[in-house]
């Protein structure tokens, strides 16, 4: 091997291996820009008791669509969000959607004023005292919401607040 | 028997309280190699936010239920993806990353030797290269514009 090859050689290397390193440092430390591990998987199951007292068992919804939001009182984008689940909700609901919103990290007094304020009425519950079901989801942040179809199988994630767009996209073709 | 008890209470809380810090030291062992999925600097350990929280109680409670550091490790990675952890596993593609550093640094320091090499051995052996047609022919214009 000559010595041009030998230093072409190590240059090639070095550039991959600070390609590598940039990549990492700039495209994949963001929650954000990785995909979910959970995408195509079946939903994990949970039970939750909702603010109105209703016991919600997610594997007695098999057969619907379910849009899973988790959201806090404290989260600015949860607000943003509010009213597009909420009319989401009120349009398709009766075709046989189900939509769950799971809060987290928030106290009992402040997610109640928060459904009151912004009106919210589909089914609205509290997370374990461990976040158990947020963990379970490997929720990253406030709002994230999953798009479960009729066979219990995450198809979906929007981190951030989602759109009447991904709503719709996710329940027109399966309802 | 309530003296009993009392004494069987003292000689106990420093076992409870060391079995305890025990714990607690497991649990930090653990959520410092985690990734706090809402603040990207920081360890799960550093961080005081409500899901790096959540977290490491999750970690203690299945310490608790006697989970080994691995099987909690796999609990999240299962559910986050291998992003979670801050070093990533030694399997896989992953080796590039681990052994690449220093296999680049072997192999400059064999490039680096090979050349030392050549050139003092050159040096050493008194050889002088001749001349090439088109330096010779540079080196004459150069003396006839002296002439």
């Amino acid at each position: 091997m000559n010595r041009n090859a030998i230093f072409g050689s190590i240059a090639a290397i070095t550039l991959i291996l600070i390609g590598i390193l940039f990549y990492g440092l700039f495209f994949a430390s963001n929650p954000q820009s990785i995909p979910s591990a959970l995408i195509g998987t079946k939903a994990s199951d949970f039970t939750i008791t909702t603010f109105k007292g209703e016991r919600i068992h997610l594997k007695e919804l098999r057969g619907k669509p379910v849009v899973l939001n988790f959201w806090a009182s404290w989260c600015v984008a949860c607000r943003q969000e509010a009213h597009i689940i909420e009319a989401a909700h009120q349009e398709y609901t009766p075709k046989g959607a189900v939509f769950i919103g799971i809060a987290i990290n928030d106290t009992r007094e402040a997610s109640l004023g928060f459904i009151r304020r912004y009106g919210k009425s589909y089914l609205l519950g509290p997370d374990d005292t461990l976040g158990n079901i947020s963990l379970n989801y490997g929720v990253t942040a406030v709002p994230e919401t999953f798009f479960i179809d009729r066979q219990g199988v995450i198809v979906h994630k929007v981190l951030g607040a989602v759109t009447g767009n991904d709503i719709q996209n996710f329940l027109s073709p399966r309802l | 028997m309530k003296k009993l008890l009392l004494i069987l209470l003292f000689l106990l809380a420093p076992i409870m309280l060391f079995a305890d810090e025990e714990m607690e030291n497991k649990v930090r062992e653990i959520a410092h190699q985690l990734r706090c999925p809402t603040c990207q600097a920081l360890s799960v350990k550093e961080s005081d936010a409500g899901l790096a929280s959540n977290m490491k109680m999750k970690i203690r409670s299945m310490l608790e239920e006697g989970k080994s550091e691995q099987e909690i490790l796999d609990f999240f990675i299962q559910r986050y993806g291998e992003w979670i952890l801050r070093s990533p596993q030694k399997t896989g593609f992953n080796l590039v990353l681990w052994l690449g550093p220093g296999f680049l640094v072997l192999l400059s320091g064999l490039g680096v030797i090979l050349v030392v090499r050549k050139k003092t051995a050159h040096a050493l052996s008194g050889e002088i290269t001749p001349l090439s047609a088109k330096e010779k022919a540079e080196i004459e214009k150069d003396m006839e514009g002296i002439e």
